[in-house]
């Protein structure tokens, strides 16, 4: 049984149709990447996953229990967490009590989710930044703290929405590293990214998205040699000859 | 334990205040700072560490003042029992308040609560067989007692001081206890970003509903003594927004979201208020709304979060300081 399974899914935003018809499966331990260009609904897909925001169409089920209708904390008690696109830190709070937080929920007294929080910062190298504000942090530690609160919530599932979106070259391969160290502790990954360098080297297995429909799906390389994803990305040779 | 002795010590020096302060008018004063600490810890509960700004507060304060006064006069409850029970019909009434306007956000929540509010008012205003309408409740004598075989004096100000002075202690100390517990860590979280906290799995309209209902029990409370120490209640005196207004004020003044701001800025609103009040008869509120633009100018973190800010810089300056950030207030 797929740890998440999609199906049918569909959400419409007035006349527009952000998702169609998405059936999904995710297997327990892999890094699917969802990729697709601006506006496929990539980030839709994930906020109808975490219960931002509510399907108009089909069935999400998460180790076979449907997850449609919770809100997004109940999301979380299930076993499934999220990071923004454009980070969301709790910018006036320190990087330990923004992690402590995420760890409150399972570890009700302080000094649980404390410990907790500090074993999650430390697998993303931020430990002995606990006391700095989160707005004092850089771009990509920003990123790293979102993804030790992630962490700290106790997930089966995470959903990345472009965690390497604005890193050099030398931070996309650490973001590259600590995606892969998720799966070695036993997490699976949805990961959204435009990257393709690295989408191509950490994913398992790729869906690409247009227009809300999936429209190719497989391992890496043989998703970028797809002629119909090509013409997504690029538009149609017939077309642009004509 | 720690913790308590502070709070302890505070308790007892607000206590010892009559023996130093013999003058009735500065002890009545001394009763309004510990009203408006007790009121502006309750707004602040909500508007400070939730960051959910309510421009209603004063219709949990009127429901408290009119539960405690018609208990009295129509059940025969003295008020010093009726001010818990001002303080948890208040916070009954709030939940459902809660759960309909925290479906709103931001302005839209702020701009709700104005208006429930007013509903609280009009109700107040013209359900006259409950209510008595614009006339309102007086209480002409309050039930003889003994304390320790002597007869309390109801003519004097020191048992409606030390009734108050214990309230404001004990509220100012429950909203400390609150921002260091795992419901104060959420309503931070709420207050940076509302989604992000959705998203590591806050329950936030259940946080902002406790929270509220808290804050609505302190304010209760605060209508309950309103009723017990000036005997008298309707609707202007008690449902008016300028006292919404008020609370904002003071949480402002003070501090935001911290603990002390409450205590410091009912010192500073109250003593102004009543200096001007003294001088001009005219127009002294020119002065009150002065002194506010001043603060929010020049010190938006508040009289205390300023202090607090300077003293840890101050600290951190002193060589190597680590434990200067978290601080006790």
């Amino acid at each position: 049984m797929a740890l998440l399974e999609a199906r049918g899914l569909g959400r419409t935003f007035g006349g527009l149709k952000a998702v169609a018809g998405l059936d999904l499966a995710v297997e327990q331990g892999e890094i699917l990447g969802l990729i697709g260009p601006n506006g496929a609904g990539k980030t839709t897909v994930f906020n109808l996953v975490t219960g931002f925001v509510r399907p108009t169409a089909g069935e999400i089920l998460f180790e076979g229990r449907s997850v449609v209708g919770l809100r997004p904390h109940a999301v979380v008690a299930r076993g499934i967490t999220r990071t923004f696109q454009v980070v969301k830190p709790f910018p006036g709070l320190s990087v330990l009590e923004n992690v402590t937080v995420a760890a409150f929920p399972r570890h009700p007294r302080r000094r649980d989710a404390e410990d907790r929080a500090r074993e999650a910062l430390g697998r993303m190298g931020l430990l002995g930044k606990e006391r700095t504000l989160a707005s004092q942090l850089t771009l990509i530690e920003q990123k790293r703290l979102e993804v030790a609160r992630a962490l700290a919530t106790g997930p089966r599932l995470v959903l990345l929405d472009e965690p390497m979106g604005g890193l050099n070259a030398s931070e996309v391969d650490v973001a590259s590293g600590i995606v892969s160290s998720l799966r070695a502790a036993g997490i699976t990954v949805i990961l959204v990214e435009h990257v393709m360098k690295a989408i191509m080297r950490i994913s398992d297995r790729v869906v690409v998205l247009h227009h809300g429909e999936k429209i190719a799906e497989g391992p890496p390389a043989k998703v970028v040699q797809d002629a119909g994803v090509i013409a997504a990305y690029f538009g149609t040779a017939g077309r642009q000859a004509s | 334990m720690r913790r308590a002795l502070p709070w302890l010590g505070l308790g007892a020096a607000a206590v010892a205040v009559p023996l130093v302060v013999r003058n009735p008018f500065f002890l009545h004063l001394c009763i309004l700072v510990a009203m408006w600490t007790l009121l502006g810890a309750a707004w602040n509960v909500l508007g400070g560490f939730a960051g959910q700004v309510s421009f209603g507060h004063a219709s949990l304060f009127g429901i408290g003042a009119y539960v405690t006064i018609m208990l009295y006069l129509k059940a025969g409850i003295a008020p010093w029992w009726g001010i818990p029970v001002s303080g948890a019909a208040a916070a009954v009434v709030s939940l459902p308040i809660g759960l309909l306007t925290f479906r709103l956000r931001g302005p839209y929540f702020s701009l709700s609560t104005l208006a429930v509010a007013e509903l609280v008012r009009l109700v107040a205003l013209n359900w006259e067989s409950v209510t008595n309408g614009p006339v309102g409740f007086l209480i002409t004598d309050l039930p003889p007692v003994r304390i320790l075989g002597r007869a309390v004096n109801w003519e004097a100000k020191e048992p409606f001081y030390l009734t108050i002075a214990v309230l404001a202690v004990a509220g100012l100390a429950s909203t400390a206890w609150l921002r260091r517990s795992r419901l104060g860590a959420y309503l931070a979280a709420i207050r940076e970003d509302e989604d992000a906290a959705e998203a590591v799995g806050v329950d936030t309209v259940r946080a902002k509903v406790l929270t509220l209902a808290l804050s609505a029990f302190l304010a209760g409370c605060g209508g309950g003594f309103y009723a017990f120490y000036f005997r008298y209640v309707d609707p202007d005196a008690v449902l008016a927004i300028t006292l919404s207004m008020e609370m904002v004020f003071i949480a402002m003044v003070g501090g935001l979201g911290t603990v002390g701001g409450p205590l410091i800025g009912a010192v500073f609103l109250i003593a102004i208020g009543e200096t001007v009040r003294a001088r001009f008869e005219v127009g002294h509120l020119i002065f009150y709304g002065l002194f506010m633009m001043l603060v929010i100018r020049f010190m938006p973190e508040g009289i205390w979060g300023r202090a607090r800010r300077l003293l840890q810089r101050r600290a951190a300056a002193g060589a190597a300081a680590p434990g200067g950030l978290d601080g006790a207030a």
